[in-house]
Formats: C-alpha cells, structure tokens, sequence
C-alpha cells in the first residue's frame, strides 16, 4: 500500500495507531481522511479493476462507522471530523464506482489527465454524429411522429452502442498493467463521455417534443 | 436519558413521535387526544394566537389572520409569491428578501409561524413523556432547498428545540416501513403531502437506507386538487373563498372512498347551506393535469439512479392525497405496481423521524440512512454563467474544494454568489447566499484562496476560507438572498423567550382557573348531597377554604390558585374520605342483597 506516512498515525482522541483507518480501532473516533487518493479512502490499491460488490460493502461498512449520524452524541470535534471524512468516503465512492469516473480520475494520478473541454469528435463516433445531428436538426423544424419514432430509433441503438463500449472498457480494465495503455483508455473514455453527452441532447430534444405534441 | 423527538412538520398536518423499545409512536394531544395537529396558526386582534385545531375552524370567518399552509413560503422571497397567495394572504410591505405575513398588526416571517406549531408539539411531547424536551428530528421535503431547510431549522430554533436533522420526508418513510421489512431491494417512494410533492429512489442493504435519487415539486399538493374544486364553487359565489376551499377538501375526502357526493357550503350570512352534486369521475377530470405534474419527476429520479421501473421492488405511498384514487392508479401505471398503503399515509413520516431520532441517539444502530442533496449547487461566474460544484443526487455531506483569486489589483474582498438548480444560466437558478470573505489587498491574480463547499447531513451548506498563501482561516460572512441573518434571529429568539414566559404564565393561570371550578363543583355538590356526613365545626372550615379560593381565582397570580386548591383539598380530605366509605358499603350492601 501507498502512503508510508499514513502508516504510523496516531488517533487524536486515544493515541491508538490507526493507520489508514477512518475511524480508530478503539475509540471508534472518527480519524481525518488518509493522505493520498481516493482508492486509499476505501482501503483499495491504485488499480482500474475494481470489483463494484466489494467496493459496496467497503463504502457501507465505513460509513457505518463514520457517518454523522453515528457521532452525534460526540464532542464537536469528532462531529465535525465525521463530517469531513464522510464527505471525502462519499466522493470516493462517486468516482470509483463509475469506471469512466474511476478512468478519468487514474489518469489524474498518474499526471495525464482528460481535458474536460475536448470537443473534437472521437474518430470512431464521427458517422454515428452527424447522422444524429441531421436528423434532430430536422426534428426541430418539422416534429412528425415519424421523425420523432426515427430518433428514437436512432437513441436506442446509440444505448446498446454504449453498453458496448463500457463492457469493453471493462476487459480493458481486467487486463490493465501500467502506462502502455494510456492512449488506448484516453481513447475509449472519450468515445463514452462523447456519447452520454450526445444520449443527453437526444433526450432533451424527444422531450421537448414530446411536450410540444401533448400541448397541441 | 434525554428524549430526541421526531417531528413532522407539515403543510396541512404536523405530528411528534418517539421510538420506544416496542417502535415508534406518535404522541398526542393532552387534552383532545388527537394525532394530528392541524398546521395552521391564527393571530387574533386582541393579541391572541390560536395554534392547531381552534386554528383551522377559525379560518373561514378569519381568512387573513389565520396562516394555513406557512410551509409553502418557508424559506421564500416576496418575488416568489404568487397572485392566488396574494388573494389568500395580506402581506408585509417589502419588494426583497425573506417574506412576511402582515397579521394581527404586525409582519411575521415564516419560521416564526412554524414555530408556534413546532412549540405546540413540543407541549404535547412533554406531557406525554412527563419530561422536557429541547432537542428534535424535523422532517422536510426531499427537494427543499438550502434556504428552506435553513427556515425549517430556524422555526425550530424559534421553538426552544435544538434541531439534530433534517431529515427527508420520503427517507423517513422509507424507514418506518423498512422497520418490519428485512427487506433488500430498490424502492420508490412517491409522497404527495398538503403542499409538496417528492418521489424518491432507494436502496436498502443490509439495514442501510442509500438514497440513489429524488426529485420533485415544492409547490404541488392536496391543497392544489382542493383549490380546483374549490374554483368551480367560486365561479358562482366568489365572496366565500376559504370556505369553498373547506368544503373542497371534505368533498375531496369522501370521493376516496364514494363514488358521488355534494359539495355543501355553509353560508351562515343567509342561513343556508349552498350544495352541489359531484362524481369521482367529474372531480378526475377537474384534478387531472395537476396530478399528472408528478410524473415527470417519478420519471427522472428514476433515470437519475439509473434504475428501471420492472427493478423497483416495493412502491410506498406517503401523503394524505395519495388516498386520491387517481393518485394510486397513476402509481401504479409508472412503477407497474400497485402501491404500499399498510401504514398510515399521514403517520407514517413522523413514525419514520421518531426512528430516525433513535437512530441519533444512539438507540438503532443496525440503520442507517444515506440521503442525497436533492438539487445541484455551484457558483455564478464570469457572464451570469452557473458553474456547478456538487451535482444533484450526491451523497451527503459532500464536500468541494475551489480556488479563487482576485481579479482587480488592491481587491479586498471576494464575493462568492452560491446557487441551486438545474439551469445554465445563474439568473435562473434559486441564490441562496452571498459569501464575503476579506483578503489582504495584492495585485490582481496574486491571492489564492481555497474556498471550501461543504453539505452537511442535513442538506445545508456552510462555506470555510482559508488562504493558501499564509495558511490562514479566512472569516466568511453569509448574506443569505432569502432567510433570516444571524441578528435577526437573536433578536427573534430574545422575543420568543419573552414571549414564551408569558405563554405559560397565561396557560398556567387558565389552567388553574378551569381546575378551581372543577372543584368548587364537586364541593358544593358534596356539601348537598352528603351534608349529614359533616363532623362538628367541619362546615365552617370547608366554607372557609371555599371563599380563600373564590378570592384567589379572581387573581392573576395561578400560583396563589394552586396553593388554595391544595388547602381545600386537605380541608375536605376527611369528608371525602367518609362519603367514599359509604358509597363503598352502599355498593357492597347492594351486591349481598342480589346474592341473597
């Protein structure tokens, strides 16, 4: 494990070790968040594979122990630490447990971050885009039923085409061993990212008509 | 141990449970032995305040001195009222900030409305759990937001009680029912209260309530559905609008169960009652589209905890307009099941809080709840654009790091403008507050200020400065757009204790005064009929007891009463004594005589 000077601290309350622990073996004293990343809130190593069952029982089993709602009887101190702390185990456990989310943050770590403003098409979405663009271009002229069923259509397939990309993106994960795949999950998570924000304006754009339709 | 209560605090109905060792239970009035406190507050002209029940049926002959319904400004600003509000309520002058009822010749804000309800609770609490109480679990609707959590929390400041949590009214329900359920699953709660409508996503695991989403309407309810029918009476007679709201509802009431009733409008003026017929079928036409306003929202929380409808185990009715039937079947028709109804709809939240104070005191700890903040946060920033910071639906607390620099040289001040809502623009979002935190005057860009967004367990936000450059903690001052600043609620708590002491002085008198004509009654009754038990000189001392307490009840001073009634009691103790003893042998005398 990560985090050499995690290892020798000490509770503030009862000066047990508590190492990477988020609240002390003894007192049960809410300790501050471990130094380093989100993998080692959860008491995981800094790996892409991560098992979504064990990482449940993980976040439930620490916030049994941290949550608020178990400290409120405390001095101010351990409410305030309980608080802190659960917010950073609920944040880890928001990234970690969405692999695009868990993706993009491990490429942070390891210095190569995803540029959030990256417009440019992923190459391999390019026919699927603006064949959708046309054609919720054409839906905001003339709203037929027709159109309507096309698009939704066409939003169907883009879901199965997501579910592909993210199981694939978990193949990639399994047999993930170092930097060499840098460029390879840069590319796969800008091909998803892209393409739950196209499923977005599809479904704001159904909606929208949608609505139109029923006012009529 | 001292008792943490759970309080239902709600538009139509407010409830106060505590969990005991057999579950929860809802305290009830001391004197009616009712459940359900009728939210509503009346400020009469002679400085008299009426809370509850009385409340409510002095509402149609006071319909700008009774407050019905206060939940629905909780936390507002005048620019958020409506022209119906405006034609059902008189309002304070004033074009900004939090809004204020203009009652018995003074202006009132919201919380402090919610006060008196919470106070009058809190009174039945105590005289059921023979102790005080200072501290509570509030519930509040799952799509509160900041400044209206912050109003509820300030109402119960107001009423002398120490609010714990806030907790989500769905989330609260989702536990009274999960109580007798070893349940594991997603569930979906849909509440439809007096004033508010939430749905709710859950998973429960193992004795953990985990919110996925919740979305809703803060401004759709029972009251809605009876101001419908209501506009149909009105058409014909609009000079009676409470009381056609009144009948509304009693007509609502019976079309859950009946399929035709009438719509009877008292009219006192004339002398008469004023009727017409209605069906179920005519009042689903007139409800329709209002109803149909909750789907929308079941819908995207459904989407937002990424979950299909045919996985949702179990769907909870909470609500007393959830005994609509139109409600059920449109339950039914999102989450493709009839809906959960074994627990009472108006009681259930408040079982749920009373759990949920057991929780915090440490009594529960198998459960645990794991709620949501119900609408995203961020920040105005360059252009009037809304960057957000924590999304809706993260779990809380939650917490965001920002850092923010200056961008004029010589700058003192940086003003942080915080926000709630889904839109793109900050302009359309709701303001919650203004944030000040001072720098050291530097060339613009220089200072690095790290500004910390925190939600606590409650769903509201606190907001802590420090300065990355010295490492100092930064003071932040808190201008909220639409809630009471710190001052304001000293000063309202300092009237409030006056106030207070005086509220029980004059409940303690009155109280005293109906307790000394009870007595007096029955002595004198006593004296009639049972004169021949009198011992020698024993007439004389009663007789003189009797007027030391006719004299005392004349005054004000209750404790005074108190002591008089105490001396009378002990002056005619041998006397009732002897009357017992020979109704006792009468009542023997008598069963002898039918065994022989």
């Amino acid at each position: 494990m990560e985090g050499s000077q995690n290892e020798d601290r000490q509770c503030w309350r009862c000066g047990a070790g508590v190492g990477t622990g988020l609240v002390c073996p003894g007192c049960e004293a809410p300790q501050p968040p471990p130094d380093g990343d989100l993998f080692a809130v959860l008491g995981l190593p800094r790996r892409l594979a991560v098992d979504g069952e064990d990482l449940e029982r993980r976040y439930h089993a620490a916030s049994r122990a941290l949550h608020p709602d178990r400290h409120q009887t405390a001095e101010p101190h351990a409410r305030q630490l309980s608080e802190r702390a659960s917010a950073a185990l609920n944040r880890a456990y928001r990234t970690l447990r969405d692999p695009v989310a868990r993706g993009r943050y491990w490429l942070e770590l390891h210095g190569n971050p995803l540029h959030r403003e990256n417009k440019e098409i992923p190459p391999a979405l390019a026919t699927d885009v603006f064949e959708t663009q046309e054609k919720l271009e054409e839906l905001r002229t003339k709203a037929t039923p027709a159109l309507h069923d096309e698009v939704r259509h066409v939003h169907d397939a883009l879901v199965a085409r997501l579910v592909g990309l993210e199981a694939e993106l978990s193949r990639l994960y399994a047999g993930a061993n170092g930097n060499g795949m840098v460029d390879e999950l840069k590319r796969r998570l800008s091909e998803i990212a892209y393409l739950r924000t196209l499923l977005g304006d599809i479904e704001a754009a159904l909606g929208e008509v949608s609505g139109a339709h029923s006012r009529h | 141990m001292e008792r943490i209560v759970g309080i239902d605090l709600g538009t139509t109905n407010s409830l106060v449970a505590v969990l005991e060792d057999g579950g929860p239970r809802v305290l009830v009035d001391p004197e009616t032995g009712a459940h359900l406190l009728p939210s509503a507050v009346a400020f009469l002209a002679d400085g008299e305040m009426v809370v509850g029940a009385r409340a409510r049926e002095l509402a149609p002959d006071h319909p700008f001195e009774t407050i019905l319904s206060v939940k629905r400004f909780m936390g507002l600003g005048f620019e958020h009222v409506s022209d119906d509000d405006r034609r059902r309520y008189r309002f304070a002058e004033g074009r900004e900030g939090v809004v204020r009822f203009a009652v018995g010749g003074r202006a009132v804000t919201p919380p402090e409305v919610s006060a008196h309800i919470l106070r009058e609770l809190k009174r039945w609490a105590e005289c059921a759990l023979g102790d005080t109480v200072a501290k509570a679990v509030i519930t509040v609707p799952a799509y509160f937001n900041d400044s209206q959590r912050q109003a509820t929390k300030d109402a119960g400041r107001l009423a002398g009680l120490e609010v714990l949590r806030l907790v989500n009214e769905p989330t609260a329900a989702a536990l009274a029912y999960g109580l007798d359920r070893a349940d594991e699953g997603t569930v979906a709660v849909y509440d439809l209260g007096g004033g508010t409508f939430d749905v709710s996503i859950l998973k429960l695991r193992g004795g953990i309530f985990e919110v996925l989403a919740t979305n809703g309407d803060t401004r759709l309810g029972g009251d809605d559905l009876d101001g419908r029918l209501a506009e149909v009476v009105l058409a014909e007679l609009p000079s009676v609008r409470a009381r056609a709201r009144a009948a509304a509802e009693r007509a609502k009431r019976d079309l859950s169960a009946a399929e035709r009733t009438e719509v009877v409008l008292d009219l006192p003026e004339v002398g008469r009652h004023a009727r017409a017929p209605i069906t179920r079928s005519d009042f689903e036409r007139l409800i329709r589209d209002i109803v149909q306003r909750t789907v929308v929202p079941c819908r995207q929380a459904l989407k937002d905890a990424g979950i299909d409808p045919r996985d949702i185990r179990e769907v909870v009715a909470v609500g007393g307009s959830t005994r609509v039937p139109l409600v059920r079947r449109l339950m039914a028709e999102i989450f493709g099941r009839p809906p959960l109804v074994d627990i009472d709809p108006d009681e259930v939240v408040a079982l749920g809080a009373g759990i949920q104070a057991g929780i915090l005191s440490g009594g529960r700890r198998d459960m645990l709840l794991l709620d949501v903040v119900p609408l995203s946060l961020g920040i105005e920033t360059m252009g009037g654009v809304f960057t957000r910071l924590i999304d809706r639906n993260t779990t809380i607390p939650a917490s965001v790091k920002e850092t923010f620099t200056t961008a004029v040289d010589g700058q003192t001040v940086v003003d942080v403008h915080v926000l709630q809502g889904e839109r793109e623009l900050a302009a359309d979002n709701r303001s919650l507050a203004r944030f000040k935190i001072p720098i050291a005057p530097m060339p613009a860009g220089v200072p690095r200020l790290e500004v910390t967004f925190l939600v606590d367990a409650n769903g509201i936000l606190s907001v802590a400065a420090s300065d990355l450059r010295t490492g100092l903690e930064r003071s932040v001052e808190v201008k909220p757009s639409y809630g009471l600043t710190e001052d304001e609620m000293e000063r309202m708590l300092e009237e409030s204790i006056d106030h207070a002491e005086d509220d029980v002085r004059e409940r303690q008198l009155r109280e005293a005064r109906v307790e000394t004509d009870v007595i007096l009654g029955a002595t004198r009754q006593s004296l009639v009929a049972h004169g021949r038990l009198l011992a020698a000189g024993e007439r004389e001392r009663i007789d003189a007891a009797v007027s030391a307490l006719d004299a005392a009840r004349a005054g004000e001073d209750y404790v005074a009463i108190r002591d008089a009634i105490e001396s009378l009691s002990q002056t005619t103790e041998p006397f009732a004594r002897r009357i017992m003893d020979e109704s006792l042998q009468e009542a023997l005398g008598n069963r002898r005589l039918e065994e022989l």
